[in-house]
């Protein structure tokens, strides 16, 4: 581009935290001019990408319009992404976004639970609250949301975020280069909480092994061994028993023949159940 | 959690996983044992 286009600084942003445009950067040119300009822009910026557009003079420039319509095309695009992953994963997407929970089952059920009772229109505003943003469409897909509902309700979100930091990046660019440095301070101290959230989180997942180590105390056997075992006389003394719990949410989820169920974040009252005379086989996924 | 109450507890290695690749026999889940959680539907 060239003119004083050319010759204005580039002012980065990160696109908002979401699978699949966490990297990207949208790189906008403050341009001048009476018209919305993104330099190296791509659907999927986000609400960022629109907060940033400044003005422009000519060159690659996008019509405001343009730019916000991109913009939330891109937003619905990876929404829908997530959408139908949550759908044919069942909840094991969910499982696995709960992983970093300290209890993974309590997670799922508290998501579903707390999606369910807020409704469809949290969808609205989802895309505002950090992490409900990433949870919203795969959970609406999991839970078996029509898709034009979906979409509907998203396109509603995906418009409203837009515009409001549309809105707020268009009567704000004046200080636009002003907080840029802020942004990039942002950016290092992002950095720096997610190296710290990395090193907690190794340390928590060294804990559980010291923890689990601490409970190899408790038998362990293969199955060829249990097999023998139930194919002998003794067969009537064993129990083998699923403590698994997440499992337990598709419906085409198999088990141990002949095993039966405990809920592992009900122990106390599960243990009333089993039979102190026999020899417990725990197994999960 | 099981031995402090007294169970003889044991452990199969490998879980689920490991039953299903030495071909041992599964049974589906019973309807009344699976988790409801809340859908749209």
């Amino acid at each position: 581009m060239a003119g004083r286009a050319a010759e204005s600084p580039l002012v980065y942003f990160h696109a908002h935290d979401r699978p699949g445009f966490s990297d990207y950067k949208t790189r906008i040119r403050d341009c001048g001019g009476d018209r919305l300009c993104g330099g190296d822009w791509a659907a999927g910026s986000g609400g960022a990408g629109a907060s940033s557009g400044g003005r422009c003079g000519g060159g690659s420039c996008l019509a405001g319009a343009d730019f916000a319509a991109a913009d939330a095309r891109g937003d619905l695009a990876g929404d829908t992404l997530l959408f139908y992953a949550g759908r044919y994963s069942g909840w094991t997407l969910l499982g696995w976004l709960c992983k970093v929970s300290a209890n993974p089952e309590s997670c799922i059920l508290r998501s579903a639970e707390s999606f369910y009772k807020r409704g469809k229109t949290t969808l609205v505003v989802a895309k505002f609250i950090p992490g409900v943003n990433t949870m919203g469409p795969p959970l609406a897909g999991s839970m078996k949301m029509r898709f034009s509902q979906f979409l509907r309700f998203d396109a509603m979100g995906a418009a409203l975020y837009v515009l409001a930091y549309f809105t707020l990046g268009y009567l704000g660019h004046d200080f636009l280069k002003a907080i840029s440095s802020g942004f990039h301070t942002a950016g290092r101290a992002i950095e720096e909480v997610l190296l710290v959230g990395a090193v907690v989180y190794v340390i928590y997942h060294l804990w559980l092994l010291r923890k689990n180590r601490v409970y190899r105390v408790v038998p362990r056997v293969q199955v060829q061994e249990l097999m023998e075992r139930l194919a002998s006389e003794e067969a009537g003394r064993v129990l083998v028993v699923d403590v698994r719990s997440h499992g337990y949410y598709d419906a085409e989820t198999s088990r141990i023949k002949g095993s039966i169920r405990i809920e592992p974040n009900n122990l106390e009252e599960e243990l009333k159940k089993l039979p102190k005379e026999k020899d417990i086989y725990l197994y999960c996924t | 959690m099981l031995r402090e109450k007294g169970f003889n507890a044991f452990i199969i290695v490998g879980g689920l996983a490991a039953w299903r690749k030495a071909g041992q026999p599964l049974e589906s889940v019973p309807r009344e044992d699976l988790v409801k959680l809340p859908t749209f539907s």
